[in-house]
């Protein structure tokens, strides 16, 4: 019973719910505050994304008359509860591990896939044409950056479960644990492949510059998001905020999880390195980057990452 | 007046912005352009978004003077913005018609169709004015709220 109850809280509360959102948008604050700076503006209060999501409370939703009313305003839902439960999933070092009974590496990758799928059925369901081209985009973008995902999530399970004795483990916090012991995998040139190609991951899958190709505003103006107003829309700007923190959490847990075993420095470390992630993977690539062309992008994703992550997973096989 | 009250407050820092073309010469849009992008008129200080569908926004700048082609788009466009929304009308054209005054064409002044809130004279209007216009914009949206 006391299980469960840490386990809704661990969803709710801390490090999902409350804190994860509240963690997310002040992310996005600061992205936003420093590539002001950057760009020698003042820039947004720091505070912006709160104000956003209350102003968009204080809105009308409007449903199009072509949508599907129902799947129009519920699938947003599904993602930002899917993120709850994925942010409960990623261990902080000596803060924080995962009740086994909430799952492992292997839920987290499916619970991954559920923000663009939801953004899929969202675009589709609006009837709008451009939520149509906007679908297709997502589509073709997740086929290219979820097959390197995989294989980095199996290069790090093998890596671990054949230096624990075993042949693969996806428990998050034997990775976790075994890399406090070992050595992070940062550090470990048998698994830099892994590495390069998780940097080209999350970009992608967060929707950051050069591939924000789904919900390019300037083409297919925000595409699935379209034709959302109000709530509804503040519904997808959560599921992005919790999205952030949940895909750097995954990147530090299988990459970078040392920490000292203090639980405030710990933490601290934690915010340290996900400010780190943020600032040079998210800020600075978007302001440095233009906008590639869903073509582009599919076949650097097939090129690249692809090859990195199938490399990797070759090398840690045969070392 | 408890929570609410302060909620209105906090949900006015966060305007965003959707423009209209009505038919304008790209004067009036040039400069609503260059007031977001260069860094000297930074409008993301005020909690500014320009955003791409008409659905996000919440003060809408409308530029041009309304030619006949393009009125019935136009008015569709503006009942696709949810409400609360404010409308200011950038550049004299919405105002009289400016140097189309006398064009068949030309459906000016503007607010026959549209209830405009605020109006940036100027031809085309100077970046300050049209900072000025989106925060007196603000105050307007925060009444409505």
């Amino acid at each position: 019973m006391s299980n469960q109850i840490a386990i809704l809280l661990a969803v709710l509360l801390f490090p999902g719910g409350v804190f994860a959102l509240a963690f997310g948008l002040a992310m996005k604050g600061v992205d936003r505050r420093v590539a002001a700076r950057l760009q020698s503006r003042v820039g947004p209060p720091l505070l912006q994304p709160f104000f956003d999501i209350i102003k968009l409370g204080f809105k009308r939703t409007m449903v199009p008359a072509a949508a599907n009313e129902t799947v129009f305003l519920y699938t947003p839902l599904v993602g930002v509860v899917s993120m709850l439960i994925a942010a409960a999933l990623v261990p902080i070092t000596s803060v924080y591990a995962p009740d086994a009974a909430i799952g492992n590496l292997l839920v987290l990758l499916y619970l991954l896939m559920i923000p663009g799928i939801v953004l899929m059925i969202a675009g589709s369901a609006s009837g709008s044409p451009y939520g149509a081209i906007g679908f297709s985009r997502e589509m073709a973008l997740m086929i290219a950056y979820e097959g390197p995902l995989v294989l980095i999530a199996a290069a790090v399970a093998i890596r671990t479960g054949v230096g624990m004795g075993g042949w693969a483990t996806f428990s998050l916090n034997d990775i976790v644990a075994y890399q406090q012991a070992h050595g992070s995998f940062l550090f470990d040139p048998v698994m830099w492949p892994a590495v390069a190609a998780f940097c080209f991951f999350y970009p992608a899958n967060l929707g950051i510059v050069p591939f924000d190709i789904p919900e390019a505003e300037t083409e297919v103006l925000e595409g699935p998001l379209l034709e959302y107003s109000g709530p509804v829309l503040a519904l997808f700007k959560i599921m992005s905020a919790l999205k952030k923190v949940v895909v750097l959490g995954l990147g530090i847990a299988l990459f970078f999880p040392a920490a000292p075993a203090n639980i405030a420095a710990g933490f601290l470390v934690w915010l340290v390195k996900m400010a780190v992630l943020m600032l040079v993977g998210i800020t600075a690539v978007r302001l440095s980057m233009g906008r590639m062309r869903i073509d582009q992008a599919f076949v650097f994703f097939l090129k690249w990452p692809l090859l990195l992550a199938v490399a990797s997973l070759a090398v840690v096989v045969v070392v | 007046m408890g929570l609410i009250p302060d909620f209105k407050k906090i949900a006015t820092r966060s305007p965003w912005i959707y423009r209209i073309n009505a038919g304008s010469c790209n004067g009036c849009d040039v400069e609503m352009a260059t007031t977001a992008l260069i860094p000297r008129y930074d409008i993301e200080r005020l909690g500014c978004q320009y955003c791409g569908s008409p659905k996000h926004a919440d003060i809408v700048l409308i530029s041009g003077p309304l030619t006949v082609r393009v009125k019935d788009a136009v008015l569709r466009m503006y009942e696709e913005i949810p409400d609360p929304k404010v409308t200011v009308a950038v550049g004299v054209c919405p105002i009289s018609g400016g140097i189309f005054r006398e064009s068949y064409a030309v459906l000016a002044p503007i607010d026959q169709y549209i209830p405009i809130d605020v109006n940036v004279p100027g031809c085309p209007p100077r970046p300050q004015a049209i900072i000025a216009g989106v925060a007196r914009a603000i105050d307007i949206w925060r009444e409505r709220l």
